[in-house]
This record gives structure tokens, C-alpha cells and sequence, in this order.
């Protein structure tokens, strides 16, 4: 903190006196600022540290090489460094730029924290030089001063003495790339002219020992075998180039400053105000205390937030007002900000790990990275987090406070994410308690979250991911520029003395989709190729520059309709005379590839199938309509063998469905694309069929269902069934039907009861009521288009509807009776006995009730089971007589509480019988 | 129970009114007394289910026709539970395996185990077996027909099966050689009149030969249809008149309509408005296989005498497929273009043979 303290001091200095600068320069002018004081601190304190850990190597050591190596070696750091630029070109920076470069101090490698203690020396730019050899090559090591050893592949090893270089010091920014411009305009601190000075002396000493490494190698050995057929003498030498060689170009110039991102300013912005916000807490600084800049800031913004923010504020308001309003929002109760979590998203390539890192660098954090290279399992994952959030390096020098990249967490398990949840809503148990007094006790282990996490994924829509958005600033990576690219790539292509033109690159950028690593690394793969021209058609011929993207199924299907814009040749039947042409052979492929990246093989083909045949191809024979649909039914055919033989060597022929449609159908215009519904429809449609068939079969009695099935009842039944339900009836009351209709409507009645249909009244949105028919199999049987077929009348429907209840009940009665007469008996029997608490009309009908009793005492078998006796369906029309009427009402009245006598003759009004059964 | 279909439904084998022979030969195998496990199959509406429900009754008397619905859970090795409807009387098992779905194997191991294990105590008197009756075995997986094989066999001392389906094309060798295949067809025309005529009688109707011979006509001798035709004939207008029009079912007319549709233009926006149709009649629960052999039976009669080879041939190339594969529209769909061109070359050369 004491020397953080001092950094600010500092830069309160700096800013009132570079007030006017752009905000820009200001950050990076923070940056260096920043690194300044803290070098020589950090070199001596590691240096020491090594020095303790492993004497024998007191020089500088790259990370990349383990201890191993290094004993090995007489001197490894220079015999690295003499033999390494034999691989680069002539004018090319340092070889090795970790170390002499004045951009490598916050090397990523550096950064991240390092057990072994190797990675925070690097940079020594005060250490004396190595001089420039002389141009004697000795055949043995001089008896005084320094030399430098040089082996060659072949593994005979001469010495270069050591003179020390007294030329002039000469400034030159140019070799500072990353500070051109605007350290111009500074006053160039000490330590930079420094740097820059060793760094120009190495790359003198570079030159030299690289020229005569060649020329000793060709001497030597005129053929350059490959290294590894050499004696075990060389190995070192060998494993060192290759790990020279195998550095990547995207590590080497990655950017190291704020400036240097390639990636939306917005979004940088956006991440470092964040980043700002955690100030409060981490660093314990409260920003009213500090002056306010009165000329410079805005009226509507409060003092209290960071000072970098304030200053970006100005810019990308304008841009998007909602970002800012999040990230304006008030600290809690801790001082974290809102959102304790940054998560940012895009597609490969685009720099987000690198910006990250650059960031966290850039706001004084030492950053710790976790990536799926790590295990992620809960436990791991818990300890990884707990102790970078909770506690720092003792040990090193680097005392800074420690900001967590999780990258690539749409791989992690849920588990992970969940842990990972858990800490941020972790609540102190201190409620009130500042943030500072929290940070002492780490000893305890639920403290609350003090450090800022920044997460780094591709897919944002991960499902695991989903409780994680809700509670992370969102950032979204927009497309790197290319012009911006381009512009990299040309400055790395003339560093490393390749010849590129503009309009090349930019036909890179298009290709790998400004994919800033793909760029890279495909100008790494032609320059190793030994091509030091690079032109357009290489470009486009080679197949690296291409990764296994995913791209929207929509851009796939719009690719396989449209042909490329530039070839206006129209290609209409077939292969023959696309693959006889460039172009076709190229559209080919390009399709392939995008079809065999897309991966969601049916989904492609259910898109094209929806789409082909709206689209705008003269095809009066309908030949290539055929030729597209044998295509999808053998791509039917091989899915279904894929499997249900889970034979997945197949798949590999799926996506050349594409590839026909796109010979087929492709066509210049722009194609109007429908996603694919139809068949996601369709199985809709279906199921709910099935399921109001499956409803309606559910209920039907035993007897009438084993002679159905769902096959036979939509082919062959159901329509006609419908039809015959729906006879002509009188529009009277069914008390006046004669005993031909009376009949008639006794079988319908049958007949759908034995079907399970019954008619429900429902009312429909005007408020009319209609009688709808239940389950509702009219709709599986019923076609648009058809003459409607003909309906029963709202009365009709009701008079069905009320004779079928009743009917229903009548059969529940019958049932009823038919199980339990034998349990009946008895207590009507017992009934009498107490004679007190007779109801009134129990008393009254106490005869009746007796009597029938008796009559309908059922049949017993001999273990006194009753013997069920036929069924007896009242029979309205049949002469059942008085006998069977009273019996009937006998038992209703027994049955039930409710009974009710009718007076006969006190009335002048017609007479007429009714009966029990015919009210229930 | 007052359909007619249901009503006048023969319970006996010597009801049948049909196939009588084959009646006889069925009454003989049940007395002889060694009933071996039986394979019936047959076009729809041919009597397959009536005449085994026949067998059954011949068998074990009028015990089988009370029948109760079970509802079983069957959980398979993968926990997953299958539920599945039965129907059953003391004396058999009746189950459409192709409820399950895919899990059928497990559905049918399962039951049959379940009725072959229990024995029947008194053997003197009943059969010593009970019956599995198993419904549209040409829908089986092929896995499940596999595990059928070694069921069949194991429990031959406890159980017999009959199995019941439309082709046996689909049912694998090995089980076509453990039945007794019993193939039921179609009754002529006459006989499906006659049973009208019967029916009618019994209803106190009277049926005009002509209309008769016309419904049977329209329902291309399925006599369930007939009968429901000519059910819904009566309930239409019942003085019968000879040229009364019989109602059909609708996804036979919307076919139709769908074929006409083709023939008439052929173009890609007609394949489309096609394809729309298509997809109705398969939503509406219309298996595949009947739509394909209604609309080439629509087309064939449309199209003329030269292309009928060819496009018989092409219905039973995409027929295959179709079987092979598994999203019907896209072979209904390629079929249906296979015709247009054809057709829409043929017609073209004819137009350039009439100018020159």
C-alpha cells in the first residue's frame, strides 16, 4: 500500500502537469509511470530470490525453459541469446523481446503468478550489456575479458570476445514501438532513454552473432540438416532454438499497453471504469480527497467515482447511455461495485483475455488467471478462488493486489459457476462492517468478496452460465476493426521483413473474420514457409487462415442460396461444370466447410428443405427439385442408419447436402430465408391428435376397445362414426318422439357412450354458448377445404347431451345396485327395529320400502356371494309395468333423504303420471 | 355396444359368415388339442381380430369375453417407467406393444413372463396354457421381434401367442417360422353385400342391391368401413334409394383432391401447396405408408396407360425409402415431384407430337 501511496503521489504530480493531454496518453503515461519506481525494486528483490533459490544461474532466465536446461548450460542466457536470432530476419527486433523490449515488463507469462519464481526477473535493461562481439571468432575461449560462446547446429562451438561498446547514445524512439508519439511529446523519463539504449546495443550484438552463426553454418555444414538428427552435443543448443522458434507471433507482439488494444474502445472503456470502481475497496482510496479538476470534468458527475472514469465518461456516454447508467450505479454497503463480476463474450480471436490482462495490469492489479487448461472441479475451483481473492504474495516483490481472470468459463462445470456464485453473494458476518476492517480478518473463511473477477467466455448463452449473467456487467465483444487490424499486421509483417500490401491483409482479415489471432498466425505460417511476399492469392489459397467456426445456421443457409458476389458466372445444373472451374471447385469447399463446421446437420437440412423451393431458379423440368429431394431422403435414410446403429462414421457425408442445394439453388439474389417451422409444427399437430385420440380410446369399455385401435379409428371409424352421431332429429320435445325415434335416439345415446364422446357445453368468446364435442376428435378427423359436413342443432346437441346424463345416471344406479343389494338388506331390515327416530317419511313409506325388499332380495351362491344377475336397463317403451315402476321408486326412496309425493286429483290441470325414475 | 359394426359382431366360429373353410380348419386346430402359436394377418377390415376373438372363445368358452382394462407400469433397466394398457380376461392377454414405442422390448418380455409364469391349477379341466395376444406386430422394433424369439420358445408349456398385423413383411423369419401364419383376406364383394343385406334384414332395413354393391365398392371391401357406411347411409336418409350417395371419409377425399391438385399444374408452387396438404393429412394421424398407396392409386388412375409402369415403379422406390427412413414428408414429397417431371414430360413431348 506504502508504495502505492508513493505511485499516487506521483501521479497527482503528473497530471497537473500534463493536465491537457489527452486522456489517452494519460493512461498510458499512468502505465509507465507506474512501472518506474516499481522496476528496480522488483528486479533486485527476484534476482535475489533467485540467487538463493539456484546460484549457479545468476543471469537472467525465460520462463519457457525449466531448471534442467539451464544447469546444463555453461552460459545459458547468452548462448540463447546468440543462437537464437538465427532463425529471424535481418532487420528484425530483438529475438528475444521479452527481455530487452521495453513493451515485454508486463508480459502475460510474468503476470500470472509464478511458483517457480523465474518469470518477474526478465527485464534487466541497466545490467551491462553484453558488448558486441568482435569480428575474431575464436577456435577456444580467450584467457581475459568476455566472451560469448556460439555453437552451431552441427555442435562445434566457437567464442566471440567481448568488447565493451563506447559508441554513442543515441535515442532513437523508433525502436521503442510502443511509446512512439506520445512519449514524444514527454519528457522521456531516464529509465525509458535506458532501456532503449540496452535494448539498442543487444540487437547490435544480435545482428552480429547471428551473421556469423550463418556464416559458420554454412562453413561448417553446407547442407542445413534438420536439427534434430544431430549428436546429443546439440541437443541443447536445439531445444532451445525450437523453443525460440516456436514462439508465436501472437505473444510476441501482443499489446502490452492500453493504447496498443485492437479491440472497441467502447468496450475497453466500458471494462476499465469497472475495473475503477473496485478502487474504493481494494486500494482503500477514497477519491473526494484528492483535488478535483474542475476544467475538466463534466457538471453532472459526482467527484466521488475514479478519476480514469471521469475522464472516459465524456467520451462513450454518447455511445451508450445504458452501460454508463450500470456502471454509475452507487457502491454497496462493502464499496464493491454493483456488479462484482465482469463478463465479457465474443467469439475467438478478438482479444478478450488480452484485454483483460492488459487492464487489470493497467488499474494496478496483479492478475491471476485461471483457464480450462485448469482443473475445474468445485473443490479446486473453491480453493483457486478463495486464495486469489483473499490473500497476496508475500514472498515476491509484487505486492500488488490480485485480480481473478476465469477465462473460458462456458466450459466450466456448473458446480464451478455455482461456487463461483456463492462467492459473490457471500454477506460478511459483521453486517455493517467497512470493507478495509474485512480485508484484516482473512483469516476467517466467509469473508466477503474484495477483488474484482473478471470472466471470459465465447457463448454467453451457455446454460450454465444463465444465474451467472443476471449477476456480471455483460460486456460484449464487437468486431475487431479492420483497418485497425490491417494496420497491426502490416507493422508485423515489416518487422519481421515480410512484404504485404494493404489490400492483402485486408483480404486476410476477411478471411479469418478479423479474427486478430488467426491473422497472425497465418502470416507466422507463410513467413516460416520461407515466403517473404505475401499476396492476395496466397491468401486465399491457403486453408489455414480458417478456423472450426460456428457461424448462424441463417448465415449458413443464406450462404448456400446466394452465390459470392463476385463471380457473376451462373451455375445451374450440377457438378460437372462447377468443378471444371475455379470457382465452383472453391464454392464447393467454402460450403462444405461452412456446412461441416455448422455441425447441426438435421436442422441444416430441415432449413433447406423449407426454404428451396421458394427460391428464384428457372427450373421448368423440375429436374433439380427431384435431384434435391432424392438428396434429402437419402440424408433421411442415412440419419436414420447413423442412429440406430450408432454408426457415426457417417456423419461426414451429411454435410454435403449443402453443398447440392448450393449447386442446385443458388441463385444471385439475395434469398428471403423463413426459419424452419414446419416440421417442429407438424409433430406439434400430431401429438396433440394423438393425444385426443388417446383420451378418447382411454375410456371406451373393455369390450368395444380390444376391437379398436388408434390405426384403425383415424383411417376407418372415426369419420364415419362422427356422421352417424349426428342423425336427424325433430326439433321437439323427446317426450313426443315416436317409439321408432325414441329407439333411434336410445342407440345414439349407446352408441357414443360406448365411445367415450359426450358433448360439453362450452361458450365461446362472443358469449354465445355452443355444444362442443369431448375429446375433441373432430379435429383429428375434420380437413380444411372440405365441405362441412353436417351438424346437429345447438337444441339437438342439448337434448343428446341431457339424455345422456341421465342415462349415465341410470347406468351408475343400475350399477350401484347391482354390487351392493347384500349389504342393503340388513340395515333396511335393522331400519324398523328403532322405532323412535324414524324420519316422517321413512314411516310413511315404510311399506313400500318392505316390500320391495323382499322382492328384490338377490340371489345367493352358496358361499353367500351374490350371483349377478342379468342386466336390466329400463326399458321406457316395453311394458314394465306399474309393478317394476313402484319397485324402482321403492329403492330411490330408500336411497335417497329426498322424496316427494304427488296428490292426485287437485288439480284441474292435465293429468299425467309421472314417474320417480323419469325425475332422476 | 349399438353400432352394427359392434352389434352383429360373430362371437363363434361357426358364425362366420365368410371364409367359412378356413373357419372349419381353425375349429379343428383348436380341437385337436395341440394349438400352436399363430400369426394371423390380412388387409384392415377383414375380420383378423373378429375371427381370433373367435379362436379364443372356441378355446375357453364365453369366460373370455369379459374383458377388463388394465393399466400396468412396466419400468425398464434404465429406470424409466412405460406405461401401458392391457386388455385381458381370465384367459388371455391382449396388448398393442407399439404403444411402448421404443421400450416395446422390454413391455413384451415383461408381460409374457408375467402371464407364462402363473400356471393353471386345475389342468384338467382348462387348458394348460393361456393365450398372449399381441396387435400390430409389423410395428414391433426389430429388437423386440428378436427378444420375442427365445420368449416364444422358453415359455411353449405356459403360453401360446398369437400375433396379429396387416403384412408380415415386417415380422422377421425366425418368428414367421415359429407360427402358424393364418392369412385372413378380404371378403369378395358379394360376401361383404351379403352381410349388409344381412345386417339390414336383422335391423328391420331394407337395402337396395345396388346401394349395397356401391358401398362395398367405396369402402374396397373393408367391411368395417362398409358397415359403418352403411350405417351412416340410414342415418343420412333412411328410405334407402339405390343411387344415394355414400359418405366417405374425409382424408379419402382430401387424398383425392391433393392428387388432382398434382396432375393439374406442376410447379415448384404447387409442390409447396402439396407439401402443405401432405403434411395435413400426416398431422391427422394418417400413417404414411396409406397416404402413399392412396395417392398413387389416385394418380395411377389420372395418368395415362405409358406412364403407369413408371411410376409404379417409382411409388415402390420411394415406398422403400420411406420405410427406410424416418421423416415421411420428405419421400411423400420426393415421390410427388418424381411424378410431376414425369408427367410434365410426358405431356410436353405428347403437345410436340401433336404440333408436328
Amino acid at each position: 500500500m506504502d508504495e502505492y501511496e508513493e505511485l499516487l503521489g506521483m501521479e497527482d504530480d503528473f497530471e497537473q502537469q500534463f493536465a491537457d493531454e489527452l486522456e489517452v496518453m494519460a493512461q498510458m503515461d499512468d502505465d509507465f509511470r507506474k512501472r518506474g519506481p516499481q522496476r528496480p525494486q522488483e528486479d533486485i528483490s527476484d534476482i535475489e530470490h533467485l540467487l538463493g533459490d539456484q546460484p549457479v544461474t545468476p543471469k537472467a532466465k525465460r520462463q519457457k525453459q525449466d531448471a534442467g536446461v539451464v544447469k546444463r548450460l555453461f552460459d545459458p542466457s547468452q548462448t540463447q541469446e546468440v543462437t537464437a536470432p538465427s532463425q529471424s530476419d535481418d532487420i528484425t527486433p530483438p529475438s528475444s523481446p521479452e527481455q530487452y523490449e521495453p513493451s515485454r515488463p508486463f508480459r502475460s507469462t510474468q503476470a500470472v503468478l509464478d511458483i517457480s519464481g523465474f518469470a518477474a526477473i526478465p527485464e534487466s535493461p541497466w545490467r551491462p550489456a553484453p558488448a558486441t562481439a568482435s569480428l575474431q571468432v575464436l577456435k577456444r575461449p580467450p584467457l581475459e575479458g568476455d566472451y560469448i560462446s556460439v555453437t552451431d547446429s552441427s555442435g562445434s562451438r566457437v567464442y566471440l570476445r567481448q568488447k565493451e561498446d563506447t559508441g554513442p547514445k543515441v535515442v532513437d524512439p523508433r525502436t521503442v514501438r510502443n511509446s512512439q508519439g506520445g512519449l514524444g511529446l514527454l519528457a522521456v523519463p531516464v529509465e525509458v532513454l535506458r532501456e532503449q539504449e540496452a535494448e539498442k546495443r543487444h540487437q547490435q550484438v544480435m545482428e552480429e552473432s547471428q551473421r556469423l552463426t550463418e556464416l559458420l553454418a554454412n562453413g561448417v555444414d553446407e547442407v542445413l540438416v534438420e536439427p534434430d538428427s544431430r549428436e546429443g552435443e546439440a541437443n541443447n543448443n536445439d531445444e532451445e532454438e525450437e523453443g525460440h522458434r516456436s514462439r508465436l507471433w501472437v505473444d510476441r507482439y501482443s499489446p502490452q499497453h492500453y493504447t496498443e488494444l485492437l479491440s472497441d474502445d467502447f468496450t475497453n472503456r466500458c471494462l476499465l471504469k469497472w475495473l475503477k470502481l473496485w478502487d474504493t475497496v481494494v486500494f482503500g482510496r477514497e477519491r473526494k480527497s484528492r483535488p478535483p479538476q474542475p476544467d475538466r470534468q463534466a457538471a453532472n458527475q459526482n467527484s466521488s467515482k475514479p478519476n480514469q472514469a471521469n475522464q472516459n465518461a465524456n467520451r462513450f456516454k454518447s455511445k451508450s447511455q445504458l452501460t454508463e447508467e450500470l456502471l454509475e450505479a452507487e457502491l454497496d454497503q462493502y464499496k464493491r461495485p454493483k456488479f462484482k463480476v465482469a463478463l465479457l463474450s465474443g467469439p475467438p480471436g478478438l482479444g478478450k483475455t488480452t484485454l483483460a490482462h492488459v487492464i487489470a495490469k493497467h488499474a494496478g492489479y496483479n492478475v491471476v488467471e485461471i483457464n480450462a487448461s485448469d482443473d475445474r472441479s468445485a473443490e479446486v475451483f473453491q480453493k483457486r478462488i478463495d486464495t486469489a481473492t483473499q490473500m497476496k504474495s508475500v514472498l515476491a516483490a509484487d505486492q500488488r493486489p490480485n485480480c481473478l481472470i476465469i477465462d473460458e468459463i462456458d466450459g466450466a462445470p456448473v458446480a464451478a459457476i455455482n461456487i463461483l456464485l456463492a462467492t459473490l453473494n457471500r454477506k460478511d458476518g459483521q453486517g455493517g462492517e467497512a470493507g478495509t476492517e474485512a480485508m484484516k480478518k482473512k483469516k476467517k473463511k466467509e469473508s466477503i468478496l474484495l477483488r474484482p473477477i473478471i470472466c471470459i467466455c465465447n457463448d454467453l448463452y451457455v446454460p450454465a452460465l444463465r444465474p451467472l449473467r443476471q449477476q456480471a456487467f455483460l460486456l460484449a465483444f464487437p468486431q475487431t476493426q479492420p483497418s485497425r487490424l490491417a494496420q497491426r499486421l502490416a507493422e508485423i509483417s515489416r518487422r519481421q521483413g515480410m512484404k504485404a500490401d494493404t489490400g492483402t491483409l485486408m483480404a486476410l482479415c476477411e478471411k479469418t473474420d478479423n479474427d486478430i489471432r488467426s491473422c497472425i498466425n497465418t502470416l507466422q505460417f507463410l513467413h516460416g514457409r520461407g515466403q517473404r511476399q505475401v499476396d492476395a492469392k496466397m491468401v486465399q489459397s491457403v486453408s489455414v487462415g480458417q478456423k472450426d467456426q460456428n457461424k448462424g445456421l441463417f448465415h449458413l443457409w443464406q450462404e448456400i442460396f446466394q452465390l459470392p458476389r463476385m463471380k457473376r458466372k451462373r451455375v445451374g445444373e450440377g457438378f460437372e461444370e462447377g468443378a471444371g472451374a475455379g470457382g465452383g471447385a472453391q464454392r464447393f469447399q467454402n460450403i462444405l466447410h461452412l456446412a461441416s463446421s455448422s455441425g447441426d446437420y438435421e436442422k441444416v437440412a430441415q432449413g433447406l428443405y423449407d426454404n428451396f423451393l421458394s427460391m428464384r431458379v428457372r427450373d421448368p423440368n423440375l429436374h433439380s427439385v427431384c435431384e434435391a429431394l432424392d438428396w434429402l431422403s437419402f440424408s433421411d435414410k442415412l440419419n436414420q442408419v447413423m442412429l440406430h446403429g450408432q454408426n457415426f462414421s457417417l456423419l461426414r457425408y451429411s454435410p454435403f447436402l449443402s453443398v447440392t442445394f448450393h449447386f442446385l439453388f443458388a441463385h444471385t439474389h439475395v434469398p428471403r430465408i423463413n426459419y424452419p417451422h414446419s416440421q417442429h409444427e407438424a409433430s406439434s399437430r400430431l401429438h396433440s391428435s394423438k393425444n385426443a385420440l388417446s383420451t378418447m380410446l382411454a375410456d371406451i369399455p373393455a369390450c368395444v376397445r380390444s376391437r379398436l385401435s388408434e390405426l384403425s379409428l383415424t383411417v376407418d371409424i372415426l369419420t364415419l362414426l362422427l356422421d352417424i352421431i349426428c342423425p336427424k332429429l325433430r326439433p321437439v320435445n323427446p317426450q313426443l318422439f315416436s317409439s321408432r325415434e325414441k329407439q333411434q335416439m336410445r342407440e345414439l345415446i349407446d352408441t357414443m357412450l360406448a365411445y367415450n364422446l359426450s358433448y360439453r357445453q362450452d361458450r365461446t368468446p362472443e358469449g354465445q354458448y355452443t355444444y362442443v364435442l369431448e375429446p375433441r376428435v373432430e379435429e383429428v378427423v375434420r380437413f380444411p377445404g372440405l365441405p362441412p359436413r353436417r351438424q346437429l342443432t345447438y337444441q339437438a346437441k342439448q337434448t343428446i347431451s341431457r339424455e345422456m346424463e341421465q342415462e349415465k345416471m341410470r347406468r351408475a344406479e343400475q350399477l350401484m345396485l347391482l354390487r351392493n343389494p347384500a349389504k342393503e338388506e340388513p340395515k333396511q331390515s335393522a331400519q324398523p327395529k328403532p322405532a323412535g327416530n324414524h324420519l316422517n317419511h321413512q314411516q310413511r313409506l315404510e311399506n313400500i320400502v318392505r316390500q320391495t325388499t323382499v322382492e328384490t332380495r338377490p340371489e345367493v351362491d352358496f358361499f353367500g356371494r351374490a350371483v349377478a344377475p342379468k342386466p336390466q336397463r329400463p326399458q321406457p317403451t316395453s311394458d314394465s309395468g306399474e309393478k317394476s315402476t313402484e319397485l324402482a321408486m321403492g329403492k330411490a326412496v330408500g336411497n335417497s333423504d329426498v322424496w316427494f309425493r304427488f296428490n292426485e286429483g287437485m288439480s284441474n290441470a292435465v293429468r299425467r303420471n309421472v314417474y320417480i325414475r323419469e325425475l332422476l | 355396444m349399438s353400432l352394427w359394426v359392434d352389434k352383429y359382431r360373430p362371437t363363434s366360429l361357426g358364425k362366420l359368415d365368410y371364409h367359412k373353410d378356413q373357419a372349419a380348419q381353425l375349429k379343428n386346430l383348436v380341437q385337436c388339442g395341440d394349438f400352436p402359436h399363430l400369426l394371423v394377418y390380412g388387409p384392415s377390415g377383414a375380420g383378423k381380430k373378429t375371427r381370433i376373438m373367435c379362436v379364443l372363445r372356441e378355446l375357453y368358452g364365453a369366460g373370455v369375453e369379459k374383458l377388463r382394462i388394465e393399466h400396468q407400469t412396466i419400468v425398464a433397466p434404465s429406470k424409466k417407467k412405460i406405461e401401458i394398457n392391457t386388455i385381458a380376461s381370465n384367459y388371455h392377454l391382449e396388448v398393442n406393444p407399439s404403444d411402448a414405442g421404443n421400450q416395446d422390448r422390454v413391455v413384451i418380455q415383461e408381460l409374457i413372463k408375467t402371464v407364462a409364469q402363473s400356471q393353471q391349477i386345475q389342468s384338467s379341466t382348462q387348458r394348460e396354457f393361456k393365450v398372449v395376444l399381441l396387435t400390430e406386430v409389423d410395428r414391433l422394433t426389430k429388437d423386440a421381434q428378436h427378444a420375442l424369439r427365445r420368449t416364444m420358445e422358453k415359455y411353449m408349456a405356459t403360453c401360446r401367442l398369437i400375433l396379429c398385423c396387416n403384412s408380415t413383411s415386417k415380422v422377421i423369419g425366425p418368428i414367421r417360422s415359429r407360427c402358424l401364419a393364418i392369412r385372413v383376406p378380404l371378403p369378395s364383394t358379394e360376401e361383404v353385400c351379403n352381410v349388409l343385406t344381412t345386417v339390414c334384414k336383422k335391423e328391420g332395413l331394407l337395402l337396395p342391391p345396388e346401394l349395397a354393391k356401391q358401398i362395398c365398392e367405396k369402402s374396397g371391401r373393408n367391411l368395417r368401413k362398409a358397415l359403418l357406411m352403411c350405417e351412416a347411409c340410414r342415418v343420412q336418409q333412411y328410405p334407402f334409394s339405390a343411387d344415394q350417395d355414400v359418405p366417405e371419409t374425409d382424408w379419402e377425399v382430401y387424398l383425392r383432391e391433393t392428387a388432382n391438385a398434382i396432375v393439374s399444374q406442376q410447379s415448384p408452387q404447387r409442390l409447396l401447396e402439396v407439401r402443405a396438404r401432405l403434411y395435413e393429412l400426416l398431422t391427422h394421424c394418417i400413417p404414411p405408408e396409406v397416404i402413399m398407396k392412396g395417392l398413387v392409386t389416385e394418380l395411377l388412375s389420372n395418368c395415362d396407360g405409358q406412364l403407369k409402369t413408371e411410376v409404379a415403379h417409382m411409388a415402390a422406390y420411394y415406398e422403400h425409402r420411406l420405410q427406410l427412413g424416418s421423416k415421411a414428408i420428405y419421400h411423400l414429397e420426393a415421390f410427388t415431384a418424381k411424378f410431376m417431371a414425369i408427367y410434365k414430360k410426358f405431356m410436353e413431348d405428347g403437345l410436340d407430337a401433336m404440333m408436328f
